[in-house]
């Protein structure tokens, strides 16, 4: 399993590497040759929806079903988010190809496309949210209640911030899986080899994953050369964007900057009781558990 | 100004289990009184219950009656009654990511005060009070982890004092601390006790001695025996109130 990574891993850089050229960057996609920028930037485009979509909602959902739910409604929200997330993404490009891109009229375009992603990120932010809230000790709202604070503004103010590296860390890595997706967006995207008009609806859209997906299975080098490039640059960037969440995961956001999150967690073992100390680690053995499974 | 609480027929529960067995009980206004008792006798679950931190815990329960001033406590906001009844908790629990100046200045600015000057004020004062301030004064801006354990529970004493609370609820306030802040604390509940209305947990028995005017003692979730400090400690009349005083059991 980990030989077989370490080959995808080497044969997609020795390749990538290989067949790249900086000028791909500026050149839009002819026929099987040409350039990535239409793709780069109907990638862009594409997370950009997606993530202004799924982002408010999911963290919304996520303080709603750890602060605010009722042990019914949260258990309720929790099943939908479960269900949603075990859903095969190309079902959800299907669903989208039936009601946004036909019943709605949009097309294949990146509203359709963009909504599409948006729902397979959206249980990630929301169950990041969630557990990251859910870490932040009882002692923690208490003090803010008992100053005759409302739960809104105690998560508003006070519960958030130990929470929001990890609400960080939960949206980077939905973007990234969003990224990855091809199965949905070849039903709502569609494919086009020109820059994105930054039209909503009505004008297809290109992006990375069609270019693996489609030209490597074509029987030309300039084909394969391209996919291998696509396949190097999204490489390339979720690398990024995890380097980023590791490096959310150890530095904090708040307004005592010199303490890192390192520290918070330090300081929550110290004085967390025993009952949250073990919800925490259930909940963390929860998140390592979905990941796992992907 | 503090003010007076009276507790009728209280009785709470975690899930099925009966904690607070019927307790009726008088708590005057701008006094200080103790609770004692062994652990697991339902003291913490007494006084969460005076600023309605009780009902916040899953599957609990509460019935009876609590009177604030005249006001019925279980009729108002609970968001009302916390602003009047501060809390400071066993375990120090300050805001950990926020600066010492802004835990204490939180819960003002929620409340409306955002001019800078009268805000600073109000930090000041309160900072004074819990006998802080020449500790912190130079660096207001360092985050509240910073502190020590003893800085840290005076910092929360600080933040419920910012509310001008008519009620200071206080569990085992220096449990966690040493001798030298323990002091500080006491001080700070003698001065303070002439115009708030204290209660106070505590496993300390010298230290209701020296801080209470009168004291209660709990016993398996229910008011044993309640009077004058030196009374309760001296000639209790319950016998099992004279058990737990003189150290035999508990
Ligand atoms: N959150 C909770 N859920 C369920 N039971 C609880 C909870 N908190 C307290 N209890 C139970 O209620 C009883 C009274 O607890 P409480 O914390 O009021 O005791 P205490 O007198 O403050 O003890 P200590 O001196 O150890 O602090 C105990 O039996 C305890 O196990
Ligand atoms: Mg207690």
């Amino acid at each position: 399993m980990l030989v077989g990574l370490a080959d995808l891993f080497w044969t997609v850089l020795a390749k990538g590497v290989a067949s790249f050229h900086f000028s791909m960057l500026t050149t839009v996609t002819h026929g099987i040759a040409g350039g990535l920028q239409n793709a780069i930037l109907g990638t862009f485009e594409l997370i950009l929806l997606s993530t202004a979509i799924a982002a408010p909602l999911g963290i919304l959902g996520g303080v709603y079903v750890s602060e605010f739910a009722h042990t019914k409604s949260a258990a309720a929200v929790r099943f939908l988010t479960e269900v949603l997330s075990g859903v095969p993404s190309i079902v959800i490009g299907y669903f989208g190809y039936l009601t946004m891109v036909l019943s709605f009229g949009w097309g294949f375009s990146a509203l359709a496309g963009g909504m599409a992603l948006a729902i397979i990120m959206l249980p990630y932010i929301l169950r990041t949210t969630e557990v990251s809230l859910e870490q932040v000790p009882r002692s923690q709202r208490e003090g803010a209640w008992a100053l005759g604070m409302t739960r809104f503004q105690a998560v508003s103010r006070v519960v958030w911030r130990p929470a929001a590296g990890g609400i960080a860390t939960g949206v980077l890595t939905a973007i990234a899986i969003g990224m990855g997706e091809t199965a949905p967006l070849l039903y709502t995207a569609g494919w086009s080899s020109l820059n994105p008009t930054w039209q909503l609806t009505g004008h297809q859209v290109g992006y990375l994953t069609y270019v693996i997906w489609t030209y490597i299975d074509q029987p030309y080098p300039e084909a394969h050369a391209l996919a291998y490039s696509a396949a190097l640059l999204l490489l390339g960037i979720i690398l990024i964007i995890h380097l980023v969440v590791r490096f959310l995961v150890h530095q904090s956001t708040g307004s005592a900057r010199r303490h890192s999150l390192a520290s918070y967690v330090r300081w929550i073992r110290s004085h967390a009781s025993g009952v949250s100390a073990s919800s925490a680690k259930r909940a963390s053995a929860t998140s390592t558990y979905r990941i796992r499974t992907r | 100004m503090g003010k007076s609480i009276a507790v009728e027929n209280l009785r709470a529960w975690y899930g099925d289990q009966l904690t607070l067995k019927g307790i009726d009980m008088e708590l005057e206004a701008n006094r200080a009184t103790a609770i004692i008792g062994p652990s697991g006798c339902g003291k913490s679950t007494f006084i969460r219950c005076l600023n309605r931190l009780h009902e916040t815990v899953p599957h609990s329960r509460v019935e009876g009656e609590i009177r604030l001033g005249d006001e019925d406590l279980y009729r108002m906001d609970p968001v009302d009654v916390r602003r009047v009844v501060g809390m400071v908790f066993q375990k120090a629990n300050p805001f950990p990511m926020m600066s010492i100046f802004d835990n204490v200045a939180l819960a003002l600015r929620l409340n409306g005060i955002r001019r800078k000057r009268e805000l600073f004020e109000r930090v000041e004062k309160s900072l004074r009070m819990a006998a802080l301030w020449d500790e912190v004064k130079d660096r207001l801006r360092d985050p509240a982890t910073a502190l020590s354990g003893g800085q840290q529970q005076r910092l929360c004493i600080a933040r419920a004092l910012a509310m001008e609370p008519d009620v200071l609820l206080m569990d085992e306030p220096t449990s966690a601390l040493d001798p030298g802040s323990t002091l500080r604390v006491e001080e700070l509940i003698e001065a303070l006790k002439s115009s708030y209305t204290i209660v106070i947990v505590t496993h300390n028995m010298q230290q209701a001695a020296r801080v209470a005017d009168r004291t209660a003692f709990f016993l398996n979730g229910e008011l044993i025996e309640y009077g004058d400090t030196a009374t309760l400690f001296t000639k209790p009349a319950d016998p099992r109130t004279e058990a737990y005083v003189t150290g035999r059991f508990g």
